[in-house]
């Protein structure tokens, strides 16, 4: 008896000393399995953010890279120091894109993911307006940036062109900028090809298409209206936002295979899990169109549109809304059953305007 | 550079000067390059002389808003801050709260919980808030533009008409007729390779028998290169900026030995900031250019005005070559006349009549770039009555604006001296008041967004205090001011986010709070010390659900209105060196309506030493200055650092035929 309580106090010493040892490594994950809320924030106030929800239950973790880092941001405020623009994770590391409204002061922060603890911080000149972000390879992201913009009246806001700004995870650097296209926003990986296009505002009508492996520009395709790669479907094609238009292509023959004319741009969209379907809102409604359907036909999923973001869950096939009731109060995230019955609202934070589902 | 400070050339200008004066006929006087006209701040008495018992020269606010606060700013504050800004001195000094984008860049006020539209920023009784904004950027008013300040509390909307709802700023000009003839040559250096320089010509003369001129030529400029060592603070960035000023001040005074007085006074001023000026293509430049002209007769209780300002603002990326562009004038006319209704000594009874009438003309490219154009007339009567103890007024507004009709607002005060003993006065105070605000230009013309039916917006304020002198030795003065306050405005305008910012007259806001004041003065031999310690609870709340979301929003503190305020100024003098150590802070300040995100708050310390020598025969005044002593962090509205630790140095050389 004594000696099994020896026994177990030792077991129990070393399991804590153990224990200690391992409180410096990223053991416990607060922002594991889950779905995180890119805020925005407000123009002007550089207050974005990220939340957190658990898919079951209706908590949320407000503000997590400040909860995360908290001597980094000593000032009440978001800490991101800007407006939060999109946020993926490549191996084990996330990549939040920060764009200020001054010039000179955006940038990308590389978090631990799961845990959100700041790795690196890339800054100007290699990040300037960036826009997206999706993953080029095994370590590598590619970050579209608008550059420096000027005064919209005057022509220069968009710079031309802008740039795809090469992250090399393993260092935490930008290794390379790419010249793009003027306002180059939106990027699709299809194998080892990026499908490049811009934001709808720019004009430019060209469809870039970068080598992963040698990040240099392979090709550039006019494609009569300003492209915007949305996803890539279950078949394999490309899927292109184009003014009203839904366009797929081929992306190997780069041929056009369907136009689906839409009443006017969906504005937000999202595909399904099994990558067969795509969500859409319009008309103040939220509807599903086949990634075969041959018309503009929809089919409605609900009775409402959302001012934010429309996200479907691959995991539990959820619908997620969220709604922005101004750029000075927090919005909210509504969660939906694929059958279309709500589930919960959930206040976040300012301007939620996009989720990344982990 | 430095050639002005050398004792011969010093010697040899003053001659010169004292030459001429000889020939001028100026009467040679001494004067003290350190005058001493400490007070414990608010309950100091009016500055104002009355030249002749018929002639008031006191503006309107100082005399009828009875039963409310109003703080003077003493004239040794005002030359601490000779080359400092407004937004400076009023943080340090009162509690009103600053939305402040950087260093130079634009500055709105939060006075007790309102928003940057119901301050009224008067000079010399006219209004000069920007018509468009309905506001002042008081970024663009350096303390060097003005000679006197107070600041007047709470609304007081029937004697000074529209956006006098928070309060009013009141910047003054002064007739000095001390016969002199003197020039004050000012240099300020400063940390970040900033720099100012002042020059003012006063002058003072008899003209024939029975007339004086006393005239006064100023003009300053003021360079902020804003070259920091740094570019980021605990990770927040500062942003790069840079700001030019000038400025020109005419103020000339003609009195008649009956009390007439004839004046003019002129104030050209000119701002260029520029953000992110190394940034060719992505650099905003505001340039902000205001000229301001005012003539004023006063004779036998009658006072004539005729005002005259124009106010350009253009801003515009890049290279500037097609600013957006706005540009309004304002011709404004006031008539007033004063009835001594009674007059015995021991009851007083003043009636005020007035009326002004107002045309605006303004084109701005978010109008749609055609010229609007509206006239504003203004009756009012001001009435006041005076008793050994009591001190009463009542006075009553209506204003009449193109398209518009504001409501008819009434004030009615009372101060009633509890105890008075030669060492011991105490007094009590009340007053009622309503008060509106015509909706901006803005509001009303901008195309979409604004709405040319708007209401203008319709409030109550109330407020009681206590104020107490006490001469508790021969040695120690302390003076103490508790005030209570509450504003209830309604139709207040909002650019509702919700409805893609277009303004409707949507909220309904409640601003409570309490004010409190105290100032001790302890004077012994060469010694001269003192306190002045102020605090304030400013609570303000919008109170309507207008949609499903406001619910969020209600109840809650108003965005950048700190709910505590704290100011403290110690100083210590013997003979003419002064200490002075300068702290303000704040409690956190909310940065959205739903209070969700908050700027934490701030404790800011500066100190100051100054020095008066003479160089011969003349003045010569050095003060140094640490700001933000404990190299605090604070974060401006745009997320960005505002910069640590700095210093200056202020040289002000006086050469006067009086010395």
């Amino acid at each position: 008896m004594n000696n099994q309580l020896k026994k177990s106090m030792a077991i129990g010493l070393v399991a804590l000393s153990v224990w200690n040892c391992k409180t410096s490594d990223p053991e416990p994950t607060p922002y594991g399995d889950g779905v995180y809320v890119i805020n925005q924030g407000a123009f002007g106030k550089n207050n974005g953010s990220l939340s957190y929800l658990n898919r079951t239950g209706s908590t949320v973790a407000t503000n997590i890279f400040v909860q995360a880092n908290p001597t980094l941001a000593v000032s009440g405020g978001s800490g991101q120091g800007g407006n939060v623009q999109d946020y993926i994770e490549v191996n084990g590391k996330g990549l939040i894109l920060v764009d200020n409204g001054t010039v000179g002061q955006d940038k990308v922060e590389v978090v631990e993911a799961g845990t959100f603890m700041s790795r690196a911080t890339l800054k100007a000149p290699d990040i300037e307006n960036p826009r997206l972000v999706i993953q080029a390879g095994p370590n590598k992201a590619y970050v579209s940036c608008w550059d420096v913009s000027g005064d919209f009246n005057a022509g220069t806001f968009y710079k031309d062109p802008g740039y795809i700004a090469v992250v090399d995870l393993n260092m935490g650097t930008v290794s390379k900028k790419i010249p793009a296209v003027k306002g180059v926003e939106r990027m699709v990986l299809v194998g080892s090809e990026v499908f490049v296009g811009s934001n709808a505002y720019s004009g430019d009508k060209t469809l870039l298409v970068v080598d992963a492996n040698t990040d240099a520009v392979k090709e550039k395709i006019n494609f009569g209206a300003t492209p915007e790669p949305i996803a890539l479907d279950a078949n394999g094609k490309l899927w292109i936002r184009a003014g009203k238009d839904m366009v797929r292509i081929n992306p190997q023959s780069r041929l056009v295979e369907q136009r689906l004319t839409f009443a006017s741009s969906l504005g937000t969209l999202a595909i399904a899990a099994d990558k067969r379907t795509f969500y859409y809102t319009l008309g103040g409604k939220t509807s599903q169109f086949s990634i075969e359907a041959t018309t503009a036909t929809g089919t409605q999923v609900l009775n409402r549109s959302f001012s934010g973001a429309l996200g479907i869950d691959p995991k539990t096939k959820q619908i997620y809304g969220s709604v922005i009731p101004s750029y000075d109060q927090a919005g909210y995230v509504i969660r939906y059953q694929p059958d279309g019955s709500l589930i919960d609202s959930i206040k976040v934070e300012i301007a939620p305007a996009g989720f990344f589902f982990r | 550079m430095h050639k002005l400070f050398y004792p011969f050339i010093v010697k040899k200008q003053t001659l010169r000067w004292w030459v001429l004066g000889l020939f001028s006929g100026f009467i040679s006087s001494q004067e003290n390059g350190f005058a001493q006209t400490d007070s414990s701040g608010m309950a100091q008495r009016s500055p104002i002389v009355s030249l002749s018992a018929v002639t008031v020269r006191a503006i309107a606010p100082e005399r009828f808003l009875v039963g409310q606060k109003i703080q003077h700013i003493d004239s040794v504050t005002l030359r601490q801050f000779q080359f400092g800004s407004l937004i400076d001195l009023l943080s340090l000094n009162t509690p009103i709260a600053f939305k402040n984008y950087g260093p130079g860049q634009l500055a709105t006020v939060a006075f007790r919980g309102t928003s940057a539209n119901h301050t009224a920023v008067l000079w010399n009784g006219i209004n000069i808030n920007q018509p468009n904004l309905g506001l002042t950027d008081f970024s663009t008013l350096p303390m060097a533009g003005f000679d006197k300040l107070a600041v007047q509390y709470g609304s007081s909307a029937s004697v000074v008409g529209s956006g006098a709802v928070g309060g009013s700023i009141l910047l003054g000009s002064n007739a000095d007729w001390q016969q002199k003839f003197s020039v004050t040559l000012g240099q300020q250096f400063a940390s970040f390779h900033n720099n100012q320089t002042q020059a003012n010509v006063r002058y003072a003369t008899a003209l024939g028998q029975n007339w004086q001129l006393s005239g006064k030529i100023f003009a300053y400029r003021n360079k902020y290169n804003n070259i920091y060592p740094y570019t980021e603070r605990q990770r927040y960035f500062l942003e790069p900026s840079t700001t030019a000023q000038y400025g020109f001040v005419q103020d000339l005074y003609f009195l008649h030995k009956s009390g007439k007085q004839f004046s003019v006074n002129a104030w050209l001023s000119d701002n260029d900031l520029i953000i992110t000026p190394l940034d060719t293509i992505a650099r905003e430049r505001t340039r902000t250019q205001s000229a301001r002209l005012l003539a004023t007769y006063e004779a036998n209780r009658l006072t004539i005005r005729l005002g005259w300002i124009r106010d350009v603002l253009d801003y515009g990326k890049g290279n500037f070559y097609a600013p957006s562009h706005t540009e309004t004038e304002r011709l404004i006319s006031r008539v007033e006349r004063e009835f001594p209704l009674v007059s015995t000594p021991s009851r007083q009874l003043t009636l005020r009549i007035g009326g002004e009438w107002s045309h605006y003309r303004t084109r701005t490219d978010g109008y749609g770039g055609q010229l609007i154009q509206e006239d504003r007339e203004d009756l009012y009567a001001l009435m006041r009555f005076q008793t050994a103890r009591w001190l009463l007024s009542a006075n009553i507004r209506q204003a009449f604006v193109t398209r518009f009709n504001p409501p008819i607002t009434p004030s009615f005060g009372a101060e009633y001296q509890v105890v008075q003993r030669d060492r011991f006065i105490l007094t009590a105070k009340g007053s009622i008041s309503r008060n509106y605000r015509v909706p901006t230009l803005n509001e009303r013309y901008w195309i979409e967004l604004g709405d040319p039916n708007l209401r203008p917006e319709s409030g109550v304020n109330m407020e009681t205090g206590l104020a107490a002198k006490v001469t508790l030795s021969d040695n120690i003065a302390l003076t103490t001011e508790l005030t209570a306050y509450h504003n209830r405005v309604d139709n207040w305008t909002y650019w509702n986010p919700a409805k893609e910012y277009h303004v409707e007259n949507l909220q309904l806001v409640v601003a409570r709070g309490l004010e409190f004041n105290t100032g001790l003065v302890y004077t012994q031999n060469q010694w001269r010390t003192g306190i002045r310690l102020g605090y304030a609870y400013t609570r303000s709340s919008q109170e309507r659900v207008y949609d499903n979301y406001a619910q969020d929003v209600v109840g809650k503190q108003l965005p950048y209105v700190p709910i505590h305020t704290g100011t403290a100024n110690a100083w210590m003098q013997r003979g003419t060196i002064r200490l002075t150590v300068q702290a303000q802070a704040n409690s956190r300040r909310y940065f959205t309506a739903d209070n969700s995100q908050f700027l934490k708050g701030n404790t800011l310390v500066n100190l100051l030493l100054e020095h008066s020598v003479k160089l011969g025969p003349v003045p010569v005044r050095v003060q140094g200055t640490i700001n933000n002593l404990f190299d605090a962090l604070v974060v401006g509205v745009k997320q960005n650092a505002l910069p640590g630790r700095n210093g200056t140095i202020n040289l002000i050389v006086n050469f006067s035929s009086a010395n």
